[in-house]
């Protein structure tokens, strides 16, 4: 443990500040082509034609690819965790998002590459979109994705459940019923080294494949999985990643490069523009978020309604997984015992959302961390206070029943208390994590105590 | 033409409408500067040209003619680094490390015109218009003011030098190009 508490350089400090740090698109192979895709100008719109003659003829161009080009078009990110197949990589009768990939070429220059992209033409029907996730589960809203509004393979649900205790009895017993709505927004990762791939065809068939991913195994599976090629024929360098912060765990370039070198036999390079980056690359989820709360004069929270809808995008790439993480965290830094939680990921004519720090759960901290203040001014008590009451202790279980061993709530509290100078009561400022007992243990709390040493008491799902 | 960069004239032959950008890191493969927008808008492609920190991405080719091009390779190299390259480097003011080149020539330019101790207020001017995504900026302007004051090397640091800003002061200025 010599690294804890030490001042260690970065690994890679020097490199970085001498500029010898090899980002994908500062390796050099001669003979490498330009990428460029073309890209759906509409949110949504029906495909009735694809023509590529007239670029594939341009002097210049290498490889032009389409969905009839890709061995197996339609494969979802989640799929080896059972999340069904819903996005192609290229567009194939309908396009859902405004940036949406149709077309790919390679070509000697950019210029070329922009000038085969002209010459595509394709003929669209559009559609009526939808943009806001509240109309998608409307009778009359568009209906844009096959699925349906909403992603529907929670298991037999349509929407991911948690049901814990016994949520009527709270709101029976309820001096006051506290509600909020809390929205996050979307938000770019916007890294300042935009999506990008180089892959070289090697002799012997082979691709190497140059990535800006974070997630290097995963898109060694994501890549072999659209070429339907073995995991060998793929050699993935990666490892220097000009910023990601989520955005590059989405399997964004690697896939098309793959295909054009593959096409053309030779190295393709695939920057994505600024433009690009701010159109078409995923984003974080937009939520919205209903909280109600079942709280006693005195701050006990004894029970949560929740609803919460997911902005997905178009397609569902990582959106189901999100959701289960903003279920298990819906709670927060507190122990509610009877809990009522709906999740549901919706589909809109937005790019597909993705993983971002803290993805799903950031979400909702926001909203539980606004809606215990909120509760604190209905009541008229200290916002302190009540968190403290309600925080987490050891055997305490999570809204999906895991029984926690180290809680940090009550520390942390504490430690932020002192900073900030706030006075607490003595018996808040002398509270710990330990387990709850005497004042400390109202009834409502002792049904979803854990027995020591517990761990886990229910499947983790919660439906 | 000729391309005088980091002190060696080096023979050029693209378009003269190419992006000085373009021609470094393709034709010459001088690889610091780097693609971030191509709009004047990120600052990840700044170079100095006569010691003055310009946007590469928007300056052809042909207006750089015979003036001094320099680049974060003619700064120092591993094992004789410049202030500011320590700086950065004994303070965590590079994470990914793709806006550092942009940054570290911004802020080498500013020393070098100041020729002493650049208080906070300088180096959010000279740095405004650069963009980082990962550190938030704080490491980076102290590093900055340390480098100004030849406070660079191996000793461990005792307190960060600039009180820290009670707000993220850093404008996203328009471009200086
Ligand atoms: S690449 Fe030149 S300012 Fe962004
Ligand atoms: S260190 Fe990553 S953008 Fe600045």
């Amino acid at each position: 443990m010599k690294a804890v508490g030490a001042r260690l350089p970065r690994y890679d400090g020097v490199a970085h500040v001498t500029a010898r740090s090899v980002y994908v698109d500062d390796v050099r192979v001669p003979g490498t082509l330009v990428a460029k895709a073309l890209r759906s100008p509409h949110h949504h719109a029906a495909i009735k034609r694809i023509d590529t003659a007239r670029a594939k003829r341009l002097s210049g161009v290498r490889g032009v690819v389409t969905h009839e080009d890709v061995p197996n078009n339609v494969y979802g990110h989640l799929e080896a965790l059972g999340i069904p197949a819903d996005e192609p990589l290229l567009a194939e009768n309908d396009v859902r998002y405004r940036g949406q990939p149709i077309a790919a070429v390679a070509a000697e220059d950019s210029d070329t590459a922009l000038e085969a992209l002209d010459a595509i033409e394709i003929e669209y029907e559009e559609r009526p979109a939808l943009f806001d996730m509240r109309n998608a589960l409307d009778p009359d809203a568009p209906r844009m994705h096959h699925w349906g509004g909403v992603y529907p393979h929670f298991g037999p649900h349509n929407h991911r459940r948690v049901r814990k205790g016994d949520v009527e009895w709270a709101f029976d017993q309820a001096d006051v019923i506290v509600e909020g709505v809390y929205r996050p927004q979307a938000i770019e990762h916007c890294p300042l080294e935009t999506q990008i791939a180089l892959v070289v065809p090697e002799a012997g068939g082979r691709l190497t494949i140059y990535s800006c991913t974070q997630a290097m195994y995963f898109s060694l599976g994501v890549v072999a999985a659209h070429l339907e090629v073995p995991l060998n024929r793929l050699k993935f360098v990666g490892g220097t990643v000009g910023g990601g912060f989520g955005g590059k765990v989405d399997t964004a370039s690697e896939t098309i490069a793959a295909l054009l070198a593959l096409k053309s036999r030779r190295p393709v390079k695939w920057r994505w523009t600024r433009e690009e980056e701010f159109l078409a690359s995923s984003t974080r989820a937009p939520w919205h978020i209903e909280i109600a709360d079942a709280v006693t004069s005195d701050g006990w929270v004894l029970g949560r309604r929740t609803v919460t809808l997911h902005d997905s995008g178009a397609y569902a790439r990582f959106s189901p997984y999100g959701v289960t993480k903003h279920a298990f965290h819906h709670t927060g830094a507190y122990t509610i015992p009877n809990l009522r939680f709906d999740g549901f990921v919706v589909f809109t004519n937005r790019v597909p959302t993705t993983a971002m720090r803290g993805f799903g759960v950031t979400s909702v901290s926001m909203a539980v961390e606004l809606h215990m203040t909120r509760i604190a001014e209905v009541l008229g008590i200290s916002p302190w206070e009540l968190r403290l009451k309600n925080a987490n202790r050891i055997g305490d279980t999570t809204a999906n029943r895991v029984a926690m061993q180290d809680p940090s709530t009550v520390p942390v509290t504490l430690a932020a208390a002192e900073r900030v100078g706030e006075k607490l009561g003595p018996e808040y400022a002398a509270m710990t994590a330990d387990r709850r007992s005497g004042d400390l243990l109202p009834e409502h709390l002792v049904a979803q105590q854990a027995p020591e040493g517990a761990h886990v008491l229910g499947n983790g799902g919660g439906s | 033409m000729q391309l005088n960069v980091n002190g060696v004239s080096r023979a050029v032959s693209s378009p003269p409408l190419t992006s000085l950008l373009e021609v470094l890191r393709e034709e010459l493969a001088v690889l610091s500067p780097k693609h971030g927008c191509e709009q004047g808008g990120c600052g990840a492609c700044t170079v100095l040209v006569d010691g003055e920190p310009r946007r590469s991405c928007l300056l052809p080719l042909a207006a750089v003619g015979d003036a001094r091009i320099t680049t974060v390779e003619g700064l120092g190299a591993p094992g004789d680094l410049a202030p500011v390259q320590s700086a950065f480097h004994d303070r965590y003011a590079a994470q990914c490390g793709y806006c550092t080149s942009g940054m570290l020539l911004a802020a080498h330019a500013l020393i070098e015109r100041k020729g002493g101790p650049v208080d906070r207020d300088e180096v959010l001017d000279a740095l405004s218009g650069h963009v980082c995504r990962c550190t938030g900026y704080v490491k980076i302007v102290e590093a900055v003011m340390a480098a100004s004051r030849g406070q660079v090397g191996a000793e461990p640091i005792e307190q960060p030098l600039a009180p820290e800003p009670s707000q993220p002061e850093i404008e996203i200025a328009g471009s200086p190009a």
